[in-house]
């Protein structure tokens, strides 16, 4: 079988991106693109605010330096400047991009793409299609991936890389129709498959599929990891999914109650009230959760977002799609009840360490989007900065290995790697006198991760967290599939992602472990203070001996020294 | 503020889950499985499957991804309705359940099945590539990035509930046409077909055109309106689909196909008479030789029971006719002035 | 006796005259009258609307505005024209250019549409006006012994925003009016779908399959009969029955009533009186 030229793991938005760019690069190469669900279906539909890009159609005297700083500082001086730079410079351009090929971006009356601000930045810049930017923008992507012939195959679940020594040949994946496990020998692979947030489970507010799955096979495969301990926590989850109750909702004046009726904002943030900063409101609502100021429920501890006051025109109105939301996930209609809410995972700034052209240390193998972590943005990611970051990283990567396809010439795939594989999965299947069922593993690995390896951190809790993760590991050995089908089987698929997540939250957790300071989403209650001197720097995390190896990497300065970061 | 202090007390009741069953590796043919499980108030019937899966029969098939109305993953038939599994309460849906505290859940219809809750989606796919449902840009590639289009927010408005489309499929299986004839366009490509055509910054809108009103086309949409109300999204599905046709009639004239020469008659008729001459309404679609073909054999049925409609001579105008022709009249220059104005912005 | 416009349907002045000759029957003995709109013109289908929207709007403000001359509602008993006159009122209703347009036109005629008459089924005026109570007690031959299968049709359902009486995929009214005259409606599934006629000229295949399917499942149900508030659907189930069932290789055949000949049945009146003899396919 002659090699693929570019084999992309994943079909959101940098993955799609990165298919059409290299199909722009190079028409003749060869090029597949794999996701384990359709792409259109991908995480990146979720996105509802928008894309930053210093277009100046809203406020003129914006500047992509100014775009620049607030994102260095935004990530509290962990990300890479030169990165940074690429971002926000290629910003502009990637946007009216999307706009040539049909993304029906909102309007301003001068007929330019409209903009309106965001969290963390100096102008309005954030570029949208009303609430539903990320919809719009894979949407889009998809139809011109379908335009451009691009190669998809759909429902194919990645398992492995395939080495040859230290360099990628290609890659093993199960087509999840047949259940068969095929090879795609490839002269290069792109991993894109998103976040690994939902390791956090119920209290995440990612998509079931989040799982890191790429990111846990480059880093088995031995491709290093990088920051991964930063993940960020959005306050207002709802209770039983973890789905996100947007800033809008406090933006109109919801409050934030506690289970005496005190609207508990008032100790922590006595002017802003419920509109401080997303990583404090999150640490209130947690704190008032541990000290036992929370309501109980089999679905776990809560507080109220409290709406009722506004009334049902304002709600109705102004907050018609967060009204739908509570009725649909939660069963409460805001109007007539408070809506249950705690802090729910939300973002994985950390992912596959890659320059800034998508590469990793391994020869042909790239990582772009929230898969990986160039970085630009550190411990902490503005708002408007993740659709920027898998679109300009997606495009760049595709180009990088379309340009660089050519210098590789893998050896072919041996049968035997498919083989084993198939046997390796079959094992799942075996009977088994004890036994585990995943979904308990799953929700118990949420559960520990969110008591532990949470908001707040302290060397006590994550060694409890790393205990439980370990424990977990074991018990994985005695999970069983209980559907021995080779068709569509989401019972192997679900616990094939949870190896993933078990995997990939011991990096999480031994980060946090070790950077014995607070910076960015990362808050160590026995480290209160950000640590330039000690933690400037980047966590590195290699796989060895089954456990992840801890090393640094200096982040790259430039023109913006380290400040305290304040709003 | 005194009651939010209040703690939820929930109801909770036994409910049944009664589920498609099918895999076609084991299974000679689909059978139900009823699933009864405890449940609070306020959960939806994703994630009841999803406990199910989890804690009861971990063979039970479904896809689901976002858990949040955007990725159009969960689209399954609950209660015989299409719908997304995970916007969908379960306390709702107990109360349009047939038999009481029986959930029925089945996959999508006109699509081919896989197992369980899951069907194909390709041909979907095909469809969007066969009425290339993209934007193709008037720009060429090498000049993308440089500057922005200039859309006007009336275009924006135009496609902008268009492309809240999440291609969940529940259209496609609702669909009265595409049960009867998988060709059919499908009411989905329909719609993104319209939004593209409303996009200025799109090159290829008169052959999309073209192929839309070709066979199992836009003219074999039978106005039952059952994508649009099954829409998880609430979008007018059908006035894309008439906005289709409006365009067609206009640029394409109303001679190139049946559909067209059909929407035609009933104007023509109401000009003429104020009613419509049934009798030759099929020659004036279809043609006499088809007409022959197709319908003489009922027609002497028909004349036995007295049911063919009369002869043209022998329909009888409307009592008012000669108003309403004149006011008809009347209009078609306010509607000529319109196309002037529109044709000289 | 409260007192109505009537629309003259075209198909019930041409191939289904049966059904306005059942309503006169039975009219005054549910307290009703209906007016004949004879100067009204055909609503178009559906559609004019796309082919000359502002036509569209001319000519079914004209039809509301005669019966508003009368000081009456509008009642309709074919679906199609009841989904297109609403629709038509619905544009007019919100849109004052539109209708300021329209009324300079037919103000030479001294007519004028206001949007102060409603437009109604016919099964609506008996459940709502005539009302259950009142029917239950005029039934003069329960239909007690027969298993019926109702078939609504779309156009007195779908499009919501247009309809709005019954659930649009889940209607009950057929069902209670049928109970009210002593029958058992069964429950199908496609009680609620498409008859296919508005394609039966262009996609002729696709119409009968979609017919045929209706058909089967109402006879797989032992219904005794279909019945249903519309001439089209009417038209269809029962004129292109045979074709359909060929077609799609079914055998058996099942005689399809309208509305208007259900409630004459309970009423006491007779088959012919009723028309019911002229269906292509009888019992």
């Amino acid at each position: 079988m002659k090699p693929f030229d570019i084999v992309i793991v994943g079909g959101g938005g940098s993955g799609l991106y990165a298919a059409m760019e290299a199909m722009k690069t190079n028409p003749n190469l060869n090029i597949a693109v794999l996701s384990k669900v359709y792409p259109n279906r991908s995480h990146t539909s979720a996105a509802q605010g928008g894309a930053n890009a210093a277009l100046a159609n809203k406020a003129k005297d914006d500047t992509v330096e100014m775009h620049i700083f607030d994102t260095i500082k935004g990530s509290d001086y962990l990300a890479d400047q030169d990165a940074v730079e690429v971002l926000c410079s290629e910003a502009p351009k990637i946007i009216r991009e999307l706009d040539n090929m049909g993304t029906p971006w909102s309007r301003m009356d001068d007929k330019t793409i409209a903009q309106r601000p965001f969290g963390g930045a100096g102008r309005p810049r954030c570029c949208y299609c009303a609430d539903k930017t990320g919809h719009t923008i894979l949407q889009t992507l998809y139809e011109q991936c379908l335009r451009k012939g691009v190669f998809f195959f759909n429902e194919y679940f990645a398992l492995d890389l395939s080495l040859d020594g230290s360099r990628s040949r290609g890659l093993i994946a199960m087509n999840m129709k047949t259940g068969k496990v095929e090879a795609f020998p490839a002269k290069t692979v792109i991993f894109a498959t998103g976040g690994y947030a939902k390791m956090y489970w119920n209290r995440s507010s990612n998509a079931a599929g989040n799982t890191g799955d790429g990111q846990a096979i480059a880093y088995r495969a031995g491709i290093p990891l990088k920051d991964m301990e930063f993940v960020q926590f959005h306050p207002t989850g709802l209770r039983k999914s973890g789905l996100l109750v947007t800033e809008g909702a406090r933006g109109e004046g919801g409050y934030l109650v506690n289970a005496e009726g005190e609207r508990f904002m008032k100790r922590y943030a006595p002017e802003k009230m419920e509109l401080g900063p997303r990583d404090l409101v999150s640490r209130s609502l947690e704190t008032e959760i541990l000290e036992g100021r929370g309501f109980d429920s089999p679905a776990g501890k809560y507080l109220h977002l409290d709406l009722r006051h506004l009334g049902a025109d304002i709600i109705k109105s102004r907050l018609p799609q967060i009204r739908e939301m509570c009725m649909y996930f939660e069963g409460v209609d805001p109007i007539e009840e408070p809506v249950p809410v705690r802090p729910t995972a939300h973002y994985s700034m950390g992912g596959i360490d890659t320059d800034n052209f998508g590469r990793t240390i391994m020869e042909g193998v790239y990582a772009a989007g929230e898969c990986g972590c160039v970085s630009v943005h550190g411990a902490n990611r503005l708002g408007g900065n993740s659709l920027l970051d898998i679109l300009v990283f997606g495009r760049i990567t595709g180009r990088a290995a379309a340009e660089e396809a050519g210098k590789f010439n893998p050896s072919a795939i041996p049968a035997s790697e498919v083989t084993d594989k198939e046997q390796e999965l079959r094992s799942f299947m075996q009977p088994r006198g004890h036994y585990e069922r995943y979904g308990t593993l799953r929700e118990d690995l949420g559960h520990t991760l969110g008591a532990n390896v949470g908001i707040f951190r302290e060397a006590s809790k994550i060694k409890q967290g790393i205990a439980d993760i370990e424990s977990l590991q074991d018990r994985f050995q005695h999970v069983r599939v209980f559907d021995t089908g080779d068709i569509y089987n989401t019972n192997l698929l679900q616990v094939l992602e949870l190896k993933n997540m078990l995997d990939l939250s011991e990096t999480v957790a031994e980060g946090a472990l070790s950077r014995e300071e607070s910076r960015g989403s990362h808050t160590r209650t026995d480290f209160p203070t950000r640590d330039d001197e000690k933690w400037h720097k980047h966590t590195i995390y290699t796989y060895e001996g089954g456990r992840p190896k801890l090393a640094y990497k200096p982040v790259t300065m430039g023109r913006y020294e380290l400040q305290e970061r304040t709003y | 503020m005194s009651d939010s202090t209040i703690q939820h007390h929930e109801e909770s009741r036994d409910v049944t889950f009664r589920v498609h069953r099918f895999n076609p590796q084991v299974d000679s043919k689909p059978y139900f499985d009823d699933y009864t499980i405890k449940l609070e108030k306020g959960i939806t019937v994703l994630r009841a499957l999803g406990y199910i899966k989890e804690h009861v029969d971990s063979t039970l098939t479904f896809r689901a991804f976002c858990q949040a109305g955007i990725c159009g993953s969960c689209a399954m038939r609950i209660n015989n309705m299409s719908k997304l599994a995970c916007t969908t309460q379960v306390w709702d849906e107990l109360d349009k359940a047939r038999e009481p505290g029986v959930i029925k859940i089945e996959p999508l219809r006109n699509l081919p099945h896989i197992k369980d809750l899951v069907v194909e989606m390709d041909p979907v796919v095909g469809k969007m590539k066969k009425y290339s449902n993209w934007v193709d840009s008037r720009m060429p590639e090498e000049e993308w990035g440089k500057k922005e289009f200039l859309v006007s927010e009336e275009e924006f408005q135009a496609y902008d509930k268009a492309t809240d489309c999440i291609l969940c499929a529940s259209c496609v299986s609702e669909c009265t046409i595409l049960r009867a004839h998988k060709e059919y366009v499908s009411p989905v490509v329909l719609l993104r077909s319209f939004r593209m055509n409303a996009d200025s910054r799109d090159g290829i809108h008169d052959q999309r055109l073209a192929g839309l009103v070709q066979d199992h086309g836009v003219w074999d949409c039978t106005h039952c309106y059952r994508c649009q109300e099954t829409c998880v999204k609430n979008i007018p599905i059908m006035d894309a689909i008439h906005g289709i046709r409006e365009d067609a009639i206009e640029r394409r004239g109303t001679k190139d196909t049946s559909g067209a020469r059909h929407a035609e008659a009933f104007m023509d008729d109401i000009e003429k008479k104020g009613r419509l001459v049934e009798a030759t309404l099929p020659i004036r679609t279809n043609g006499i030789g088809w007409t022959l073909k197709n319908l003489l054999p009922m027609a002497f049925k028909m004349i036995l029971k007295r049911r063919t409609p009369p002869p043209p001579p022998l329909v009888k105008a409307s009592k008012g006719i000669q108003s309403l022709r004149k006011e008809l009249k009347e209009m078609a220059s306010h509607v000529a002035k319109d196309h002037e104005k529109k044709s000289g912005e | 006796m409260k007192r109505y416009a009537y629309y003259q349907s075209c198909i019930n002045e041409a191939m289904t005259k049966e059904v306005d000759r059942s309503i006169d029957l039975w009219q005054h003995d549910l307290g009703i009258e209906l007016v004949k709109l004879h100067e009204s013109a055909c609503c178009g289908g559906s559609n004019l609307d796309y082919v000359s929207p502002k036509q569209f709007a001319l000519v079914n403000a004209r039809n509301i505005a005669l019966a508003e001359k009368l000081g009456l509602d509008l009642i309709v008993s074919c679906n199609t024209c009841l989904m297109t006159i609403r629709t038509a009122k619905k544009k007019l209703d919100e849109s004052a250019a539109l209708r300021a347009e329209v009324n300079e036109i037919l103000r030479e005629e001294g007519l004028e549409y206001r949007g102060t008459s409603d437009v109604r089924h016919l099964l609506w005026v008996l459940i709502d006006d005539v009302g259950l109570d009142v029917i239950r007690k005029k039934v003069k031959t329960p239909l007690s012994k027969l298993r019926i299968a109702p078939f609504y049709g779309c156009h007195i359902l779908r499009p919501s925003t247009v309809l709005g009486k019954d659930d649009p995929l889940e209607p009950t009214s057929l069902d209670l009016l049928l109970d009210a005259l002593g029958a058992k409606s069964i429950p199908y599934e496609h009680k609620n779908r498409c008859c296919g006629f508005h394609t039966l000229l262009v996609a002729e295949e696709e119409s009968l399959n979609v017919a045929a399917e209706a058909l089967k499942e109402a006879m797989d149900e032992k219904a005794d009969f279909i019945v249903t508030p519309c001439p089209l659907c009417h038209t269809v189930l029962d004129g292109y029955q045979s074709k359909a069932l060929k077609k799609n290789g079914v055998k058996g055949s099942i005689p399809v009533y309208h509305l208007s000949e259900v409630v004459g049945l309970a009423l006491g009146y007779s088959d012919r009186q009723l028309g019911i003899k002229r269906h292509i396919v009888t019992a």
